[in-house]
This record gives structure tokens, sequence and C-alpha cells, in this order.
């Protein structure tokens, strides 16, 4: 195996171990470490046998499922847009999927059988408007245009949203769920509903990752060596649509997880988008996992809205990567 | 003022003496131009030459205020530039930087009144002498016809002729332009550089940063070449510029002919100089 | 030094007067004097009665109307005593913290964006709103005392502007990287006062609410008042600059050429634009794309030879004014929010500026 993809994905798969553990033994509640590791051998009281098992174990799926999947589609619409800033939370792509749902449930669908669809088709609407604003052509000449665009997106779908909730009561209780983003309470009934639309996004994504580090070079490159740029931004963009989607639909728009992943795992295994994309992997749910960690922790009792701790994370990361000067050069 | 006097193109200014006196310029840390000792003689055109990154826009810009020095001074009339207040400096010496960028819009006579800023001020916005030296600017630079078009449906020329005007207008003793005729065909790198012979030829000290070292042979008095920030040869291009400078400034063996014309120095460039490699100390990969 | 003659048909310059240049008007006495734009002052002279009108509109719309005829008594308090207390009591106090936030709102936006040289840089982008309401939201949860939010949502401001100028490496060089440094700093900020509020207990978290969503419906008196105070200062300030804000669009070797102290001017700028924002988000919360949407309507009005400041004021103050009044009648009983109205008004305009023109191109 690659050793450079070795090196980083051992100390990714490392933290993943801890994140998980740290997801499974603390929590916001009377349920301590040790009660909780008690129960992981095996014994434990019920209450902890409860909060463990009942509650800790399917937001920890949960998580790792959102956080690969958020990983990888930032890793994979980076690359698409051959620009280090782009990420389906700043680029409206989340804004889409939760703007698309909250419209449904508005024109009166039920909330609890409103399958992941839904949420993938806004993602995907989202991301064409992103990327159509930015007249996206692959030549990374306006990185900045592109996060613009994107702000501007999702400032106007939110307030949209915004408008449809002051406009109807029952709606907003409904899809307070949908606007912020939470991986509390979500049951492994949530996770097999989106199971399917995210294992799709990622063998697509997979597909899609020998044509995309080809772009990486620019397209006309990408074209001499037998590349069809176009049609692997399609694919890419499907991919995006369907991991963001399936995303928004388990746990609601999570902001920067797209962008702080694929920032971490370059740094971990460099700049070929194949190690990236498997770094993501890892490291996707190590990031949304320690997030919510610390979600549960700050404010206890309370639990704080899992997007507030990824943005305060993601935009340290932001400033970095515009600092870098390295804009253009992905 | 009379009205003839208003309606001269062009008038005879106080010619500025200017000099550096163990000047140090760089950035972060790392001297770009060390220890340098320069005159440059008034009312007339000097040109600096050099190597790409050898220190000439830097020089330039020390020489306007735009850089401060990191020791020495740059002296203007044998008093120290950094002691001025920015406005007197600014009516004494005018800059024309690179790749100036207007926006989009504004009128040729719109940029040359921003040449008056200096002599302008709160309370003192638009004056006679303004109205002449606009229009002294825009005689000067021959866009009195143009004076009222949009600076972007101009030619790259008559771009550039504006710009200079806006320093002309600044009516300066000390004119300092970069790489003016950088972008422009054979055509309009003339129209520029004759406004540059009539400016010198009004007694202003005109000081020019060049790429190419045959056009800086044809139209300069005085030439300066400099190599890692430090002057390589100083002194007139007939009496300076030799094969062996040529090849110690870029590596490059040349031949070095005569202009039939004018009888300056064209420098004819054959090949490369063994596989010397220059220092570019202000290489800059992969920034934009 | 031979003096050729002007070109035939080009008029040269007499003695004596000082022609003004084509489009002003020249003011001169005793060797004082001052240039008019007149594209700029006819342009300014629409905005203030287009202004009038929708006062006078907004004065006499609402669920109960008052017509016109009736409305400008009762501002003086003549009339009906129910018109007097709607007119008066109710609508007038909500217009006049319109205007104000209005006009500070442009004119922190045109300050931004000719500092920045790029359009997209206002309050809202570069982190100013964000910071403000984070701090305002902050000083109401913890410092429950009425002058408080206005002076907190002004270190708010101000510390998103020194985040933002301060990382990015300056504010004019770097453009886009200021922009998008920018975003990071309100992302984070904005943050902060989800933080703060889900740490609240739940009836401060509700009266800090209104600063999270712009609107006109929940201002306090001593904000407007503060407010007011503040762009009695911050105005003038921003028309002095007007000068040098001209110059301070070309490139800033050719500003230092012609004798200005960039760095002074960029920090003038920079803190009337952090009172401006500050104080208006104190007063009425983020405003969503007011200061990139009235400087834009300012600057086609104004003509490219000037940096319209009281231009951007009025058009900002007409832009607050109509959001408001929209967010009051189209969905009545409902009222939304004049924010929202001028995010749902503004984004589309903002993502068709992004899809026609180059960003890198100054105002």
């Amino acid at each position: 195996m690659d050793r450079v993809l070795l090196r980083g994905l051992l100390p990714a798969l490392a933290a993943l171990v801890l994140a998980v553990l740290a997801s499974l033994a603390l929590g916001a509640g009377e349920v301590g470490p040790g009660r909780a590791l008690a129960v992981l051998a095996g014994g434990g009281d019920d209450d902890a046998r409860f909060a463990v098992l009942q509650l800790r174990v399917p937001r920890t799926m949960v998580a790792v499922a959102v956080g690969v999947a958020l990983g990888v589609a930032g890793a994979v619409l980076q690359a698409a847009a051959r620009n280090p800033l782009a990420e389906p939370g700043l680029l409206g792509v989340s804004a889409g999927a939760s703007f698309a749902v909250v419209l449904v449930i508005a024109a009166g669908a039920n909330a609890a059988t409103l399958g992941p669809w839904v949420a993938v088709a806004g993602a995907g609407a989202g991301c064409l408007l992103a990327v159509g604003a930015a007249r996206l052509r692959g030549t990374g000449e306006d990185p900045v245009r592109l996060v613009l665009a994107g702000a501007a997106l999702s400032g106007l779908l939110g307030a949209a949203t915004s408008v449809v909730l002051l406009l109807d009561q029952r709606t907003a209780d409904e899809v307070r769920f949908w606007t912020v983003g939470s991986v509390a309470g979500r049951d492994l009934a949530t996770l097999a509903q989106v199971a399917s639309v995210l294992a799709g996004g990622l063998l697509l994504a997979g597909l899609a990752a020998r044509p995309l580090s080809a772009l990486t070079l620019g397209d006309t490159v990408a074209q001499g060596l037998g590349h069809r740029p176009a049609r692997t931004r399609v694919v890419a963009m499907a991919a995006v649509a369907l991991l963001v989607g399936g995303a928004v639909a388990a746990s609601g728009p999570i902001a920067f997880v797209g962008l702080v992943v694929p920032f971490l795992a370059r740094a971990l295994g460099g700049p070929d988008l194949r190690r990236v994309l498997a770094v993501s992997v890892v490291l996707g749910p190590v990031v949304v996992l320690a997030a919510d960690v610390a979600s549960r922790l700050v404010v206890r009792p309370y639990e704080m809205p899992l997007g507030v701790v990824t943005a305060l994370i993601g935009a340290p990361v932001l400033v970095a990567v515009v600092r870098s000067g390295r804009m253009p050069a992905l | 003022m009379s009205t003839l006097e208003a309606t001269r193109p062009a008038r005879a200014v106080d010619p500025a003496d200017l000099a550096t006196e163990r000047l140090d310029l760089g950035y972060d840390g790392t001297l770009v131009v060390r220890a340098l000792d320069l005159q440059l003689p008034p009312g007339e055109v000097t040109a600096i030459v050099g190597p790409n990154g050898c220190g000439k826009s830097t020089l330039l810009g020390a020489l306007a205020r735009v850089h401060g020095p990191q020791g020495g001074a740059v002296l203007l009339d044998g008093r120290d530039l950094a002691g001025l207040r920015p406005r007197d400096a600014a009516r004494r010496i005018g800059l024309l930087p690179q790749q100036a960028e207007a926006p989009d819009g504004l009128t040729v006579r719109d940029l040359v009144r921003y040449g008056r800023h200096p002599h302008q001020g709160l309370l003192r916005q638009w004056s006679p002498e303004d109205a002449a030296a606009v229009h002294r600017a825009l005689a000067a630079a021959d866009l009195l016809d143009l004076a009222d078009r949009p600076l972007d449906t101009l030619s790259g020329g008559q771009q550039q002729r504006a710009w200079i005007a806006m320093v002309v207008a600044q009516e300066t003793a000390v004119v300092l332009l970069d790489e003016p005729t950088s972008a422009l065909d054979l055509g309009h790198q003339l129209e520029v550089l004759d406004l540059v012979h009539d400016l010198a030829a009004q007694g202003r000290t005109v000081v020019l940063v060049l790429h190419d070292l045959s056009t800086a042979c044809r139209h300069a008095d005085h030439l300066v070449a400099l190599r890692d920030g430090r002057v390589v040869a100083e002194g007139t291009p007939a009496g300076v510029v030799t094969a062996e400078l040529v090849r110690d400034l870029y590596g490059v063996e040349a031949t070095v002919l005569r202009d039939p014309v004018a009888g300056t120095p064209v420098v004819c460039p054959a090949r490369r100089a063994g596989r010397r490699q220059e220092p570019r100390p202000h290489a800059d990969p992969g920034r934009r | 030094m031979t003096a050729t003659a002007p070109p035939a048909g080009a008029t040269a310059p007499t003695a004596g007067t000082a022609p003004a240049p084509p489009g002003t008007w020249w003011l001169g006495l005793l060797g004082r004097s001052l240039l008019v734009d007149r594209r700029a002052l006819t342009a300014a002279t629409a905005l203030a009665v287009l202004v009038v009108a929708t006062v006078a509109v907004s004065l006499a719309v609402g669920t109960a109307a008052v017509p016109l005829t009736r409305t400008l008594p009762a501002v003086v308090g003549a009339g009906e005593p129910r018109d007097v207390l709607l007119v008066q009591q109710l609508r007038l106090p909500r217009v006049a913290a319109g205007l104000a936030v209005g006009a500070a709102l442009g004119v922190a936006g045109v300050l931004l964006q000719t500092l920045a040289r790029n359009r997209l840089a206002t309050p809202d982008t570069v982190g100013l709103n964000d910071g403000a309401a984070a701090f305002a939201v902050a000083s109401v949860v913890a410092v429950p005392m009425s002058l408080a939010p206005s002076a907190s949502a002004l270190v708010g401001s101000a510390t998103a502007a020194a985040l933002a100028v301060g990382l990015a490496g300056g504010a004019g060089r770097r453009g886009y990287r200021f922009l998008v440094v920018g975003l990071g700093v309100g992302a984070a900020l904005g943050a902060v006062t989800q933080l703060v509020l889900a740490r609240a207990p739940i009836d401060e978290a509700n009266r800090a609410f209104p600063w999270t969503i712009g609107s006109l419906n929940s201002r306090a008196p001593t904000a407007v008042a503060v407010l007011a105070v503040g762009l009695a200062v911050a105005l003038p300030v921003a028309v002095v600059l007007g000068r040098q804000l001209r110059l301070l669009r070309l490139a800033d070797a050719v500003v230092l050429g012609l004798g200005q102290r960039v760095g002074r001017i960029r920090l003038g700028v920079i803190a009337t634009a952090v009172v401006a924002a500050g104080l208006s988000v104190a007063t009425a919360g983020p405003l969503g794309l007011v200061a990139l949407l009235a400087p834009e309507i300012a600057r086609k009005a104004a003509g490219p030879r000037v940096v319209p400041v009281v231009g951007a004021a009025l058009a900002s103050a007409l832009v607050v004014l109509l959001a408001d009044l929209v967010g009051r009648t189209v969905a009545a009983p409902v009222e939304l929010p004049a924010g929202i109205v001028t995010a749902v008004l503004g984004g589309p305009y903002l993502l068709w500026l992004l899809l026609t023109t180059r960003t890198r191109r100054m105002p």
C-alpha cells in the first residue's frame, strides 16, 4: 500500500477511534464517562444503558455518516471547482437542500414521511445555481467569485426560508429541524432512510476521483490526457448533490465541514486528490464527532447547535486558506 | 496671469536636484537595493535598466516616497525627502507607477484633474492655475481633442499618454515613470517617448524604468544599470553600453551596434552566456 | 522650451477666472473655491425627493391608513387625535429610525467598497454587521442597560473590522483576500451570537433576538438617539473624505505620488464605516445587502467622477424605508422584517452582479 497514504491515514484512524469513544462516553446529561464506559464493557446501570445505547450510539452513527458525506463532498467540490474555498455550506448547496425541504413541507407534505430526495434535489439546484453564478469553467480563475456567489445564494435562501416560516407557523415548528444543523435526537431510522443516497454519492465520487485528479492540471491538459472535463464535472456535481442532500436530510445543514476536512486531509496526505478523498473519508467523521462532542460540553446542561461549533472551527480555517496565498494553485 | 502665458503648453520649471545617499531598500528583511549613491542629472532623461528583480521599480518607488528607505536617504535639493510633508513633496516629484488602473467611465480630463490634487485643498478645490495646468498637460500630451472621452474607449498609447498627462498636470520638477512603454506597440511607444523628451526639454528631471536596453539607449540622456541592487554602470548610453555590460547584466552574449540614424548603441543578443544562473531575489512563484 | 499653439477648436482657459471643468459648477470667493459635480448634485436631489415621497407614504400607510392630506398636519400634531396617534406617535419614530439606519448603512457601504476597491465589500460581507450583532446580543444577555447595545455594537464592529483587516494584511491591496477573510470573521462572529443565545435563559434570548434579524419594529429609542449623534459626526466626515475617496479608487502608488497619506485616509475611512455600521446594527439589527444595493444605485445615478457619499446615504434610506413599507403591507397582518425583505430583494441582484461583472474592477 501507498506509504504516503498510510502516513496520512494512520493518525486519522487513531483520531477517529478517539472521537467515537468520546462521543459515546461524554454527554450534556448526567451519564459521565465512567458509567458510559461500564456500559461499553457490557455492564452499567439502566440509565447509563439508555443514554449510551439508545441516544449516543445512533447519534454517533449519524455523525459518522454525515461526516463521511460532507468530507468527501467538500473534497470533490474543491477538485471540480479547482478552488480550495469551495464548500457545500459556503456555496449554498446545503442552503438549497434545506430550502427545498422547507418549501415542500410548507406546501403540505408530511415532514415525518419525507424521504431524502427532496433535499437531494434542492442540493442539486443549489450546486447548479452557485456554479452557474460563478461561471465555473474549471479554470479556477476567480476563486473568490464562487465563494461570494455562494454566500449570496445562502443569504437569499436563508431569507426566503425565514419568509416561509414567518408566514406559516405550522411549518415553522416542523422544519426547525431542517434549518439548524444537529445530530442530536437522530435515530437509526433516519440513517436507514439516507443510507442508499449516501452510498450512491460515495460510489459516484469514487468513479469521478481519477478523472477529477487529472482536472487539477487544467481542462486543456486533462483533455490531452483523454478525459472529458464536462462529463467529469457532471458526475462530480451529482455526487456532491447526493452526499450533501443525504447529509442535510439526516442532520440539517452543517457548514464548514467540507472546507475543514479536505484542508486537514491535504495537510496529512499531500495534494493528490485520491489520497485527499481517502483521508477525508476518515477525517470527516472525526471533525463532525469532535464538533458534536464540543456542542454537548460547552453549554452544559444545554446543547448547542452543531453548525455553530463547525462555524467556529471552520472560520479560522477559511482565513488560513486565504492567507496561505496558494489560492488558485489547487 | 496673462492669457498668453496660460495657453502656453509648456512652462519652464525650477530644476530639481534629486539624489540618493547610501540608500538601502527592501521588503521583509531582505535588502533589494544596497548602499546606493546616485545623482540624477536635472533636466535630462535618465533611464534605469537591469534584469528582472534588480530593484529598478523599488528604487523608483523610493524616489517617490512609495517605499520608505531601510537606511540612507533620498535627497531632494539637498534635503531628506522623508522630512517633507507628502503634499509638498508631491508638488516637486510626480510618479506614474506600472499598471495604473482607473475607475470605469472616467474621462481623460477627469483623470488629468487628479494631478492637481497636491495643489488643492478642501476649500480650494479649483483655481485658475488648476484650469491652466490641466489645459497645458492635455496639450502637451496632445489629448485636447480626446479630453472628454472615457478613458476605457481609448487605445493603449492614448491611455498611457493620459496617465502621463496626469503627472504632467502635477507640474513637478521631477517626473518618475515606471515602464511607461511596456504594454505598447512600436508606434505607441514612440508617442509616449516623444512626450518624455518634451518634458525634459521643459527643464524637468525625468527618470524612467525601462525594460528594453536599446530603447533606453535611444531615448535616455543618462543611463543607470542596476544588478542585485547595485549600480553596475552609469553614464551616457554611448559611453557605458558595451558587450561586457550586457553580459554582466543579463548573462547574454550580444553584439552592440550603432543606430544608423541616432548613433546610439543597439543591442543584438546572440545567446546566453554559459549556464550561469541569475539570482532572483524577487522570485515569487505561485502567488497571484 | 517652445510653445506650440493649441489645436484648433480647443479653447484655452483665460486669465482671472477658473473655467470649471465640464459637468461641474465652480463657486469661488476670496481665493476659496468649491467644485460641485452637476450630475452628482442632480442625482442626490432626485434621491432626496424620492426619500421625502417615501416618508410621506410610510407615514400614511399601515394597518389603519391615514389619507395623505391628513398625514402632514398629523405630523405636527394637528388633526384628529387618532391620526396624530398613528402618525406622530407610532409611525414617525419608526420612519425616523429607518432614515437614520438607512443613511448609516449607505455611508458604511460606500466607504468600505471604495476602501477595498471592490463593490462586494460591504458591512455584511466583511463581517462588521455580524460583529456588531454578536456584541449587542452579548451585552443584552450580560449587561441589561439601555445604552449598552449601542456601545457594544460599536466595539463589535470595530473588532470585526480589525480582525478582517489585520488577518487579510490590509484592506486595499488585496481586495479579494479582505473579502474572504471578512466572510470568515463574519461566520465566526455569527456563531458567537448563536453561542450566546444558546447559553442565555429563554427570556433574555428573546430580548436579544431582534439584533439577529434586521427590523425597524423593535428599535430602542436610546439606540436611535445614539445613531443620530453618530451619523451627525460620520456623515460630515465621510463627505469631507469624499475628495480623498475619489483618489483611493486608483492604485496606492498613484495616490502616494499625489501626496496623500494613504494609511491615514484608510484609517479614517474604516473608522467612519465602523461607527456607521455598528450604530445602525445596534438600532435595527443587520439589514441584509442594503449597503451593497444602495451605493450601487447612487453610483449609477451620480456617474463615475465622484464617490457619492450623500447619494449612497439617501439611496440607502430609500431602500430601507421601502423594504419596511413592503414588509409591513405585503403579507399583513403578518409583518415581514425589513432585513428579510432586503435580503430577498438584494440577493438576486448580488447574484446578477457576480454573474455579469468582473469582481476585480473597482466601483
